[in-house]
C-alpha cells in the first residue's frame, strides 16, 4: 500500500482510500417525490459526484430502469442507455466505480413496472425472465469494457422480497447470473440481498443462492430494525445490529455492509451522525469487506396536507435534498480517511475463537415461535460476548465448530440430535459450551454433557434471583434479585455438575461440568431471550453482568478470551495483528463520553493515532483511551 | 362455518394464562378449521404484540378487520402495533380514528390518536385528542403527561412543570410507594376496627397503616392518637399522621408531623416521603424537596418511584442532567414505570435528544396499555356481543 512507511507510520502522501475496504453510497435515480419515472437520472450529477470524490468514496450504486430501457417489448430506448453511460462516465471521471443494479424497487421510480408485463410476476414468469435476460445482457454487453463498473447486481431487497420459495429464487438467480457471465466474465456479480433479512421478511432462505455469487450483502432494513432493535440508535442493541447482521450473513464470501444509515427523520442530525459512525466502525471491526451508505440525498417529499411527512421521506441520505452535506457525511469522510491508513494486507483481525450458535429452529415458520425468538436471543448473546470483549462471531447449527474454543447456545428451544453429538464431541475434545435453557423437554444429552438431571420446567417467573454457591468458579459473580420476566426456568438436580449459583430457593441457576477435556456450563433460565423480550434498553444490569461475566470467564478459561481487555462493557475492541505492532479499534456503544482503560498481554511501548500525530509513550500494559459520545479511535500499538 | 368451539376457547384460555407458544399453536389449529374467524386473528395479533412481533401482529389484525370491520380488539392491536413499530404513524392515525368510532368511550384510543398526531407533527390535533381523552376520564394520567410534554416543547419547562406535577398526582403508584416503605406492600386492603386492635403500640401502629391503606382515615387517626397519647415522641406514628394529613390536603399539618418525626428519627423513610411530597407540592420549595428525596433515595434506593420523585424535584430546579440520571435509574429499576418514562422524555427534550424522547414516550404507551389490559376488555365485549365469529 502506498503512503505508509515500512514501520506503518504515515508519510507525506497519506492514502485517502483503502483499496481493500471500499466505501460507497447509493445514488437513486429520483431525489424528489414529485419527479416522474422518466426523470430517471435526468439531472446534472456533476456536483454529487464531485462531493463524493471529495469525501473519497470508492463506490457508487446506480439503478437500471427496465421500464425506461424497454418501453415496448423488445424495443430498447437508446437514450436510456446513453443516460446510463453518462452516469458511469461521471463516476469514472471522479474516480468512482459503480455497482449497477438491475431489478430494484425504490417505491418511486417504477423501475420494474414495465407496462407490457400485464401484472405478471417478473420473478417467476418464464417470458418475463427471458426479457430480463435480454435486458441484462444488452446492458452488460454495452458496458462490459467500461472500467467504471465494479460489479453487476441482480436486484435489491425490495425486489427479492417478492420471491416465495428458495427454489424459485435460486433458479432466477442462477439464470440471470449465467446470462451476465455469457457476456462478461471479468466483473463481479452480486445477488443484492442479505440472507438474514430476507428470511425474516419472507421465510425464504437465500443462503445457498447467495453462495453462488462473489460478494454477500448485509443490510439492516427498516422492518428488521423494528423487529430486532426498535429503540434508540445511539446506545443499546441497535448499535450492535449492523455487525450482528454482518456476522449473520458471513459464510464463505466477503460481506459488504449495505444500506448503512438511518431509516427515519426521528433523530437529530447529530444522532444520525453518531449512528452512522457506529455502523461504519462496527463494519471494519467485524470483518466487513466494505460499506455502502443508504442514500446520497434525502428524498424531497411532496408537501401535501395532512400527510406531508409520508413514508417516502424516510429515505434519508447523507446530504440534504439540496445537496447540503449533513454531519453524517463528515463522519463518513473521517472514517474513510481513518480506514485508509489501516493496511489490511499488513494487519489481520485477531481470529474469533468464540461463537454464538444460531439454532436451525430459527428457520421455522409460525406457529413455531422459535423463528421469532431465536434471532433476538442470539443478538443478546452476541452483545454479552462483545461486552465481555471477546472476539466473537456467529455459527449456524450444523456448521463445523472446528477452530472455535467456546460456543454459546442462547435460549434454544431445541437442537438437532446431530448438534448434541457435535457439542459432546466439541466439549470432549477441550472446547467450552455455555447453554441456556430455552423451554420444553431437555435432550438426554444434557445429562451427559452438562452433568445435570432435568426435572421439569418451573414456568414463568418475574424475578431473577442469584445466590452464589461457588465464588470465583465462573468469574466474579455476586448475589442479586432483579425484576425480569423469565418465560421458563429449568429445575435440575443430581448429576456430576458443580452448582455455581442458585436461585433464592436453592434451585441451581448456573452449573459447570467437566466433560472430557472441556467444560459445559448450563444456565437454568433463558436469560438472553428474557433480556430480548423485555426491554433490552433497560435490562437489569445485574442480569447483563451475570451473562457477560460467565461468557468472559468461560472463554478465558478455554483460551479464547479477549486479546485486548477493557474495563468498560460498552466499549467494543477489535485488534488487527501485525508483525511486531498491532492496530486496535476502539468503539463506544454509548452516548456518554468516557475513558476506556485497555489492557494488553504485553507491555505497550507507545500508542499512536493511526491518522498520524505524535506517539504517546506508555511503557505499561494498561492505558486509557478517551472517547466522545459514540466515539471511535484507531490506535497503533508498539511493544517494548 | 363456525370453528370447533374447543380450539378457539382453548386458545383464549392459554392466551389469558400467558402461555404464548401453546396459545399460538391453538390459534393456528382453530384457523385450520375455519380461516375466517376474526376473533382468532385478533387473538393472534394480541399474542404477537405481546412478543413485540409487530409485523406479524399487523398482518393478523388486518386479517381480523378484513373479516369483520367492527372487530374492535383488532383495531386496538393494529394501532398499537403501528405505534410500537415506529415509522408508521400515518396508518396509525387512521386506525385510532376508526377505533374511536367503533368504541367512542375508549379513552386510550384518544390518547393514542393524540400520540400519533404528535409523531406526525400535528400538534394542535394532538392536543385536541388528549383533551378529549381527559373529558372522558379526568384522571387519565398519560393524556396529562402528553399535554405536559407538549407544553414543554412549546413553552418550556417552567410552564410544563405544573402539568407534570398534576400528572404525577394522578399516579396511584405513589401511594403504593408509601405502603411499600411502610412494609405493607403486599398487605391486603382490609377494614380495621380500632376496638378490636390489641392495646399495645406495635399492634396499633400496624393497624393504623392498614387502615390508611384502606383509606379509612378516621380509624387510622384513632389508632395513631392512642399511640401518641402514650408516647408523643413516636416517630413512626407521627409519620403515619403526616401521611393521613397529606391525603386530606392538610399540607401544614403533614409537614409539621413529618418534621417532628424526622427530628426524632432522621432516617425514617415514611416521614422523608411525606415531607418530600409536601415540599414538592409547594411552588418554590423544589430545593427542599430535592434534599429530602436525596435522603430518601439513600435510604430506599431500590424503589423506582423514589428516584422519580427526586428527578421531578430536580426538574423544578432546572437541573435537567441530574434529573435525567435519576429518571434513568428509575427506568432501570422498573422499566414499566410510565411516570419515569415521561419524565425521562422531558429530560431528553431539554437536551435536544428528540429520538430518545420519542422512544421513551412510546415505551410509556407500551407499558401503560399493557397494564390496563385493554385488549381483553374489548375482546370480551366483542365476543360477548355475539359478533365474534
Amino acid at each position: 500500500m502506498s503512503g505508509t512507511s515500512a514501520s506503518g507510520a504515515a508519510v507525506a502522501s497519506a492514502p485517502v482510500r483503502n483499496p481493500l475496504f471500499p466505501v460507497g453510497v447509493d445514488l437513486y435515480p429520483l431525489d424528489a417525490e414529485r419527479a416522474s419515472f422518466s426523470d430517471w437520472y435526468d439531472r446534472d450529477l456533476v456536483d454529487d459526484f464531485a462531493a463524493m470524490a471529495d469525501a473519497h468514496f470508492s463506490l457508487v450504486r446506480v439503478f437500471v430502469s427496465w421500464k425506461l430501457f424497454e418501453p415496448q417489448v423488445g424495443q430498447y430506448d437508446d437514450e436510456a442507455m446513453d443516460r446510463l453511460g453518462s452516469v458511469l462516465e461521471g463516476a469514472r471521471t471522479h474516480d468512482l466505480r459503480a455497482i449497477v443494479t438491475f431489478f430494484a424497487d425504490d417505491r418511486l421510480a417504477e423501475m420494474n413496472e414495465v407496462p407490457w408485463a400485464k401484472k405478471r410476476d417478473p420473478r417467476t414468469d418464464d417470458y418475463l425472465i427471458q426479457r430480463e435476460i435480454s435486458l441484462v445482457q444488452r446492458v452488460v454487453n454495452h458496458f462490459r469494457t467500461d472500467a467504471a463498473v465494479w460489479a453487476w447486481e441482480l436486484g435489491n431487497e425490495a425486489f427479492f422480497t417478492g420471491f416465495e420459495t428458495e427454489e424459485r429464487l435460486q433458479a432466477w438467480a442462477r439464470t440471470l447470473k449465467d446470462a451476465i457471465r455469457e457476456v462478461d466474465t471479468a466483473r463481479q456479480v452480486v445477488l443484492g440481498v442479505g440472507a438474514e433479512t430476507l428470511v425474516r421478511e419472507t421465510g425464504v432462505d437465500a443462503r445457498e443462492a447467495i453462495d453462488g455469487f462473489e460478494h454477500a450483502l448485509s443490510r439492516v432494513t427498516a422492518p428488521y430494525l423494528s423487529y430486532m432493535a426498535e429503540g434508540p440508535l445511539t446506545y443499546g442493541p441497535a448499535t450492535y445490529l449492523d455487525s450482528f447482521l454482518l456476522r449473520s450473513n458471513s459464510r464463505t464470501l466477503p460481506v459488504l455492509a449495505d444500506g448503512v444509515g438511518v431509516h427515519s427523520l426521528d433523530g437529530s442530525v447529530a444522532e444520525e451522525a453518531a449512528y452512522v459512525r457506529t455502523a461504519l466502525f462496527s463494519t471494519v471491526m467485524n470483518r466487513g469487506a466494505g460499506v455502502m451508505l443508504r442514500r446520497w440525498r434525502d428524498l424531497e417529499a411532496e408537501k401535501r396536507e395532512p400527510y406531508f411527512r409520508d413514508p417516502y421521506e424516510t429515505l434519508v441520505g447523507v446530504t440534504g435534498p439540496d445537496g447540503e452535506p449533513k454531519p453524517a457525511l463528515e463522519e463518513v469522510r473521517r472514517f474513510i480517511r481513518t480506514v485508509a491508513r489501516l493496511d489490511l494486507q499488513r494487519y489481520a483481525l485477531a481470529p474469533e475463537r468464540s461463537a454464538v450458535v444460531v439454532p436451525v429452529e430459527r428457520y421455522e415458520l409460525l406457529p413455531s415461535l422459535a423463528g421469532l425468538y431465536d434471532p433476538r436471543s442470539c443478538l443478546q448473546s452476541y452483545i454479552a460476548a462483545k461486552e465481555a470483549h471477546l472476539p466473537v462471531t456467529l455459527l449456524s447449527e450444523g456448521d463445523d465448530p472446528d477452530g472455535f474454543m467456546t460456543l454459546f447456545v442462547p435460549s434454544a428451544g431445541k437442537l438437532s440430535p446431530d448438534m448434541w453429538k457435535s457439542l459432546a464431541s466439541f466439549v470432549q475434545s477441550g472446547g467450552s459450551v455455555v447453554l441456556s435453557y430455552g423451554g420444553g423437554d431437555a435432550d438426554p444429552a444434557l445429562r451427559e454433557i452438562f452433568g445435570v438431571d432435568f426435572l421439569g420446567d418451573h414456568g414463568v417467573r418475574q424475578v431473577v434471583s442469584c445466590r452464589i454457591a461457588q465464588p470465583g468458579l465462573l468469574g466474579d459473580l455476586s448475589a442479586f434479585d432483579a425484576r425480569l420476566d423469565l418465560p421458563h426456568y429449568a429445575l435440575v438436580g443430581g448429576g456430576s455438575a458443580t452448582v455455581v449459583a442458585t436461585d433464592a430457593t436453592g434451585s441451581p441457576l448456573l452449573t459447570v461440568n467437566q466433560y472430557g477435556q472441556g467444560r459445559a456450563v448450563f444456565l437454568a433460565a433463558p436469560l438472553e431471550r428474557a433480556i430480548a423480550q423485555s426491554d433490552p434498553w433497560a435490562a437489569p444490569e445485574p442480569v447483563k453482568g451475570l451473562l457477560r461475566t460467565v461468557y468472559g470467564s468461560v472463554a478465558r478459561a478455554a483460551g479464547s478470551g479477549p486479546v485486548v481487555d477493557c474495563d468498560d462493557p460498552v466499549v467494543e475492541i477489535a485488534q488487527f495483528q501485525g508483525d511486531g505492532d498491532d492496530v486496535v479499534c476502539v468503539l463506544s456503544h454509548d452516548m456518554a463520553s468516557r475513558t476506556a482503560t485497555l489492557t494488553t498481554e504485553r507491555v505497550v511501548a507507545s500508542v499512536t493515532d493511526i491518522r498520524g500525530g505524535k506517539a504517546a509513550d506508555v511503557q505499561a500494559r494498561s492505558f486509557g483511551v478517551p472517547l466522545g459520545p459514540n466515539g471511535a479511535a484507531v490506535l497503533r500499538l508498539t511493544y517494548g | 362455518m363456525a370453528g370447533r368451539p374447543g380450539a378457539a376457547e382453548q386458545a383464549e384460555t392459554l392466551a389469558r394464562q400467558g402461555q404464548v407458544g401453546a396459545a399460538v399453536a391453538a390459534c393456528y389449529e382453530a384457523l385450520a378449521i375455519d380461516h375466517g374467524q376474526p376473533r382468532i386473528h385478533a387473538l393472534l395479533a394480541h399474542l404477537m404484540l405481546e412478543g413485540d412481533f409487530y409485523d406479524e401482529a399487523i398482518a393478523e389484525a388486518t386479517a381480523a378487520i378484513e373479516a369483520d370491520p367492527d372487530c374492535s380488539p383488532a383495531y386496538l392491536a393494529l394501532g398499537l402495533a403501528y405505534d410500537r413499530r415506529g415509522g408508521m404513524w400515518d396508518q396509525s392515525l387512521l386506525v385510532w380514528h376508526e377505533l374511536a368510532e367503533v368504541a367512542p368511550d375508549l379513552v386510550t384510543a384518544h390518547v393514542q390518536l393524540g400520540e400519533a398526531f404528535s409523531a406526525a407533527a400535528f400538534e394542535e390535533e394532538a392536543v385536541e385528542s388528549w383533551r378529549r381523552a381527559l373529558e372522558l376520564d379526568p384522571k387519565e394520567s398519560r393524556a396529562t403527561y402528553n399535554l405536559a410534554i407538549d407544553s414543554l416543547k412549546r413553552e418550556g419547562m417552567a410552564l410544563a412543570l405544573p402539568l407534570f406535577r398534576q400528572a404525577g398526582e394522578l399516579d396511584p403508584s405513589q401511594d403504593e410507594l408509601f405502603f411499600a416503605l411502610l412494609g405493607l406492600k403486599d398487605a391486603p386492603v382490609v377494614q380495621v376496627d380500632p376496638a378490636r386492635v390489641k392495646p399495645n403500640r406495635d399492634a396499633r401502629v400496624g393497624a393504623a397503616g392498614l387502615a390508611l391503606k384502606a383509606d379509612d382515615f378516621f380509624a387510622a387517626a384513632d389508632l395513631v392518637r392512642l399511640v401518641l397519647d402514650e408516647q408523643p415522641d413516636d416517630a413512626e406514628a407521627l409519620a403515619l399522621a403526616a401521611y393521613a394529613y397529606l391525603k386530606q390536603e392538610a399540607a401544614n399539618e403533614a409537614m409539621a408531623c413529618a418534621v417532628r418525626a424526622l427530628s426524632l428519627q432522621p432516617d425514617l423513610v415514611t416521614a422523608l416521603y411525606c415531607l418530600g411530597v409536601v415540599y414538592a407540592r409547594r411552588t418554590g420549595l423544589s430545593r427542599h424537596a430535592a434534599r429530602v428525596f436525596i435522603a430518601l433515595a439513600k435510604q430506599a434506593p431500590s424503589h423506582a418511584l423514589v428516584h422519580v420523585l427526586l428527578a421531578e424535584s430536580l426538574l423544578g430546579l432546572q437541573r435537567y442532567e441530574q434529573a435525567g440520571k435519576a429518571y434513568r435509574l428509575a427506568v432501570r429499576l422498573d422499566p414499566a414505570c410510565v411516570r419515569a418514562r415521561f419524565g425521562l422524555a422531558a429530560a431528553y427534550l431539554t437536551e435536544g435528544r428528540y429520538a430518545e424522547a420519542s422512544w421513551e414516550i412510546r415505551r410509556a404507551a407500551y407499558y401503560d396499555t399493557k397494564r390496563q389490559g385493554l385488549f381483553w376488555r374489548l375482546y370480551d365485549g366483542y365476543v360477548g356481543g355475539g359478533d365474534g365469529q
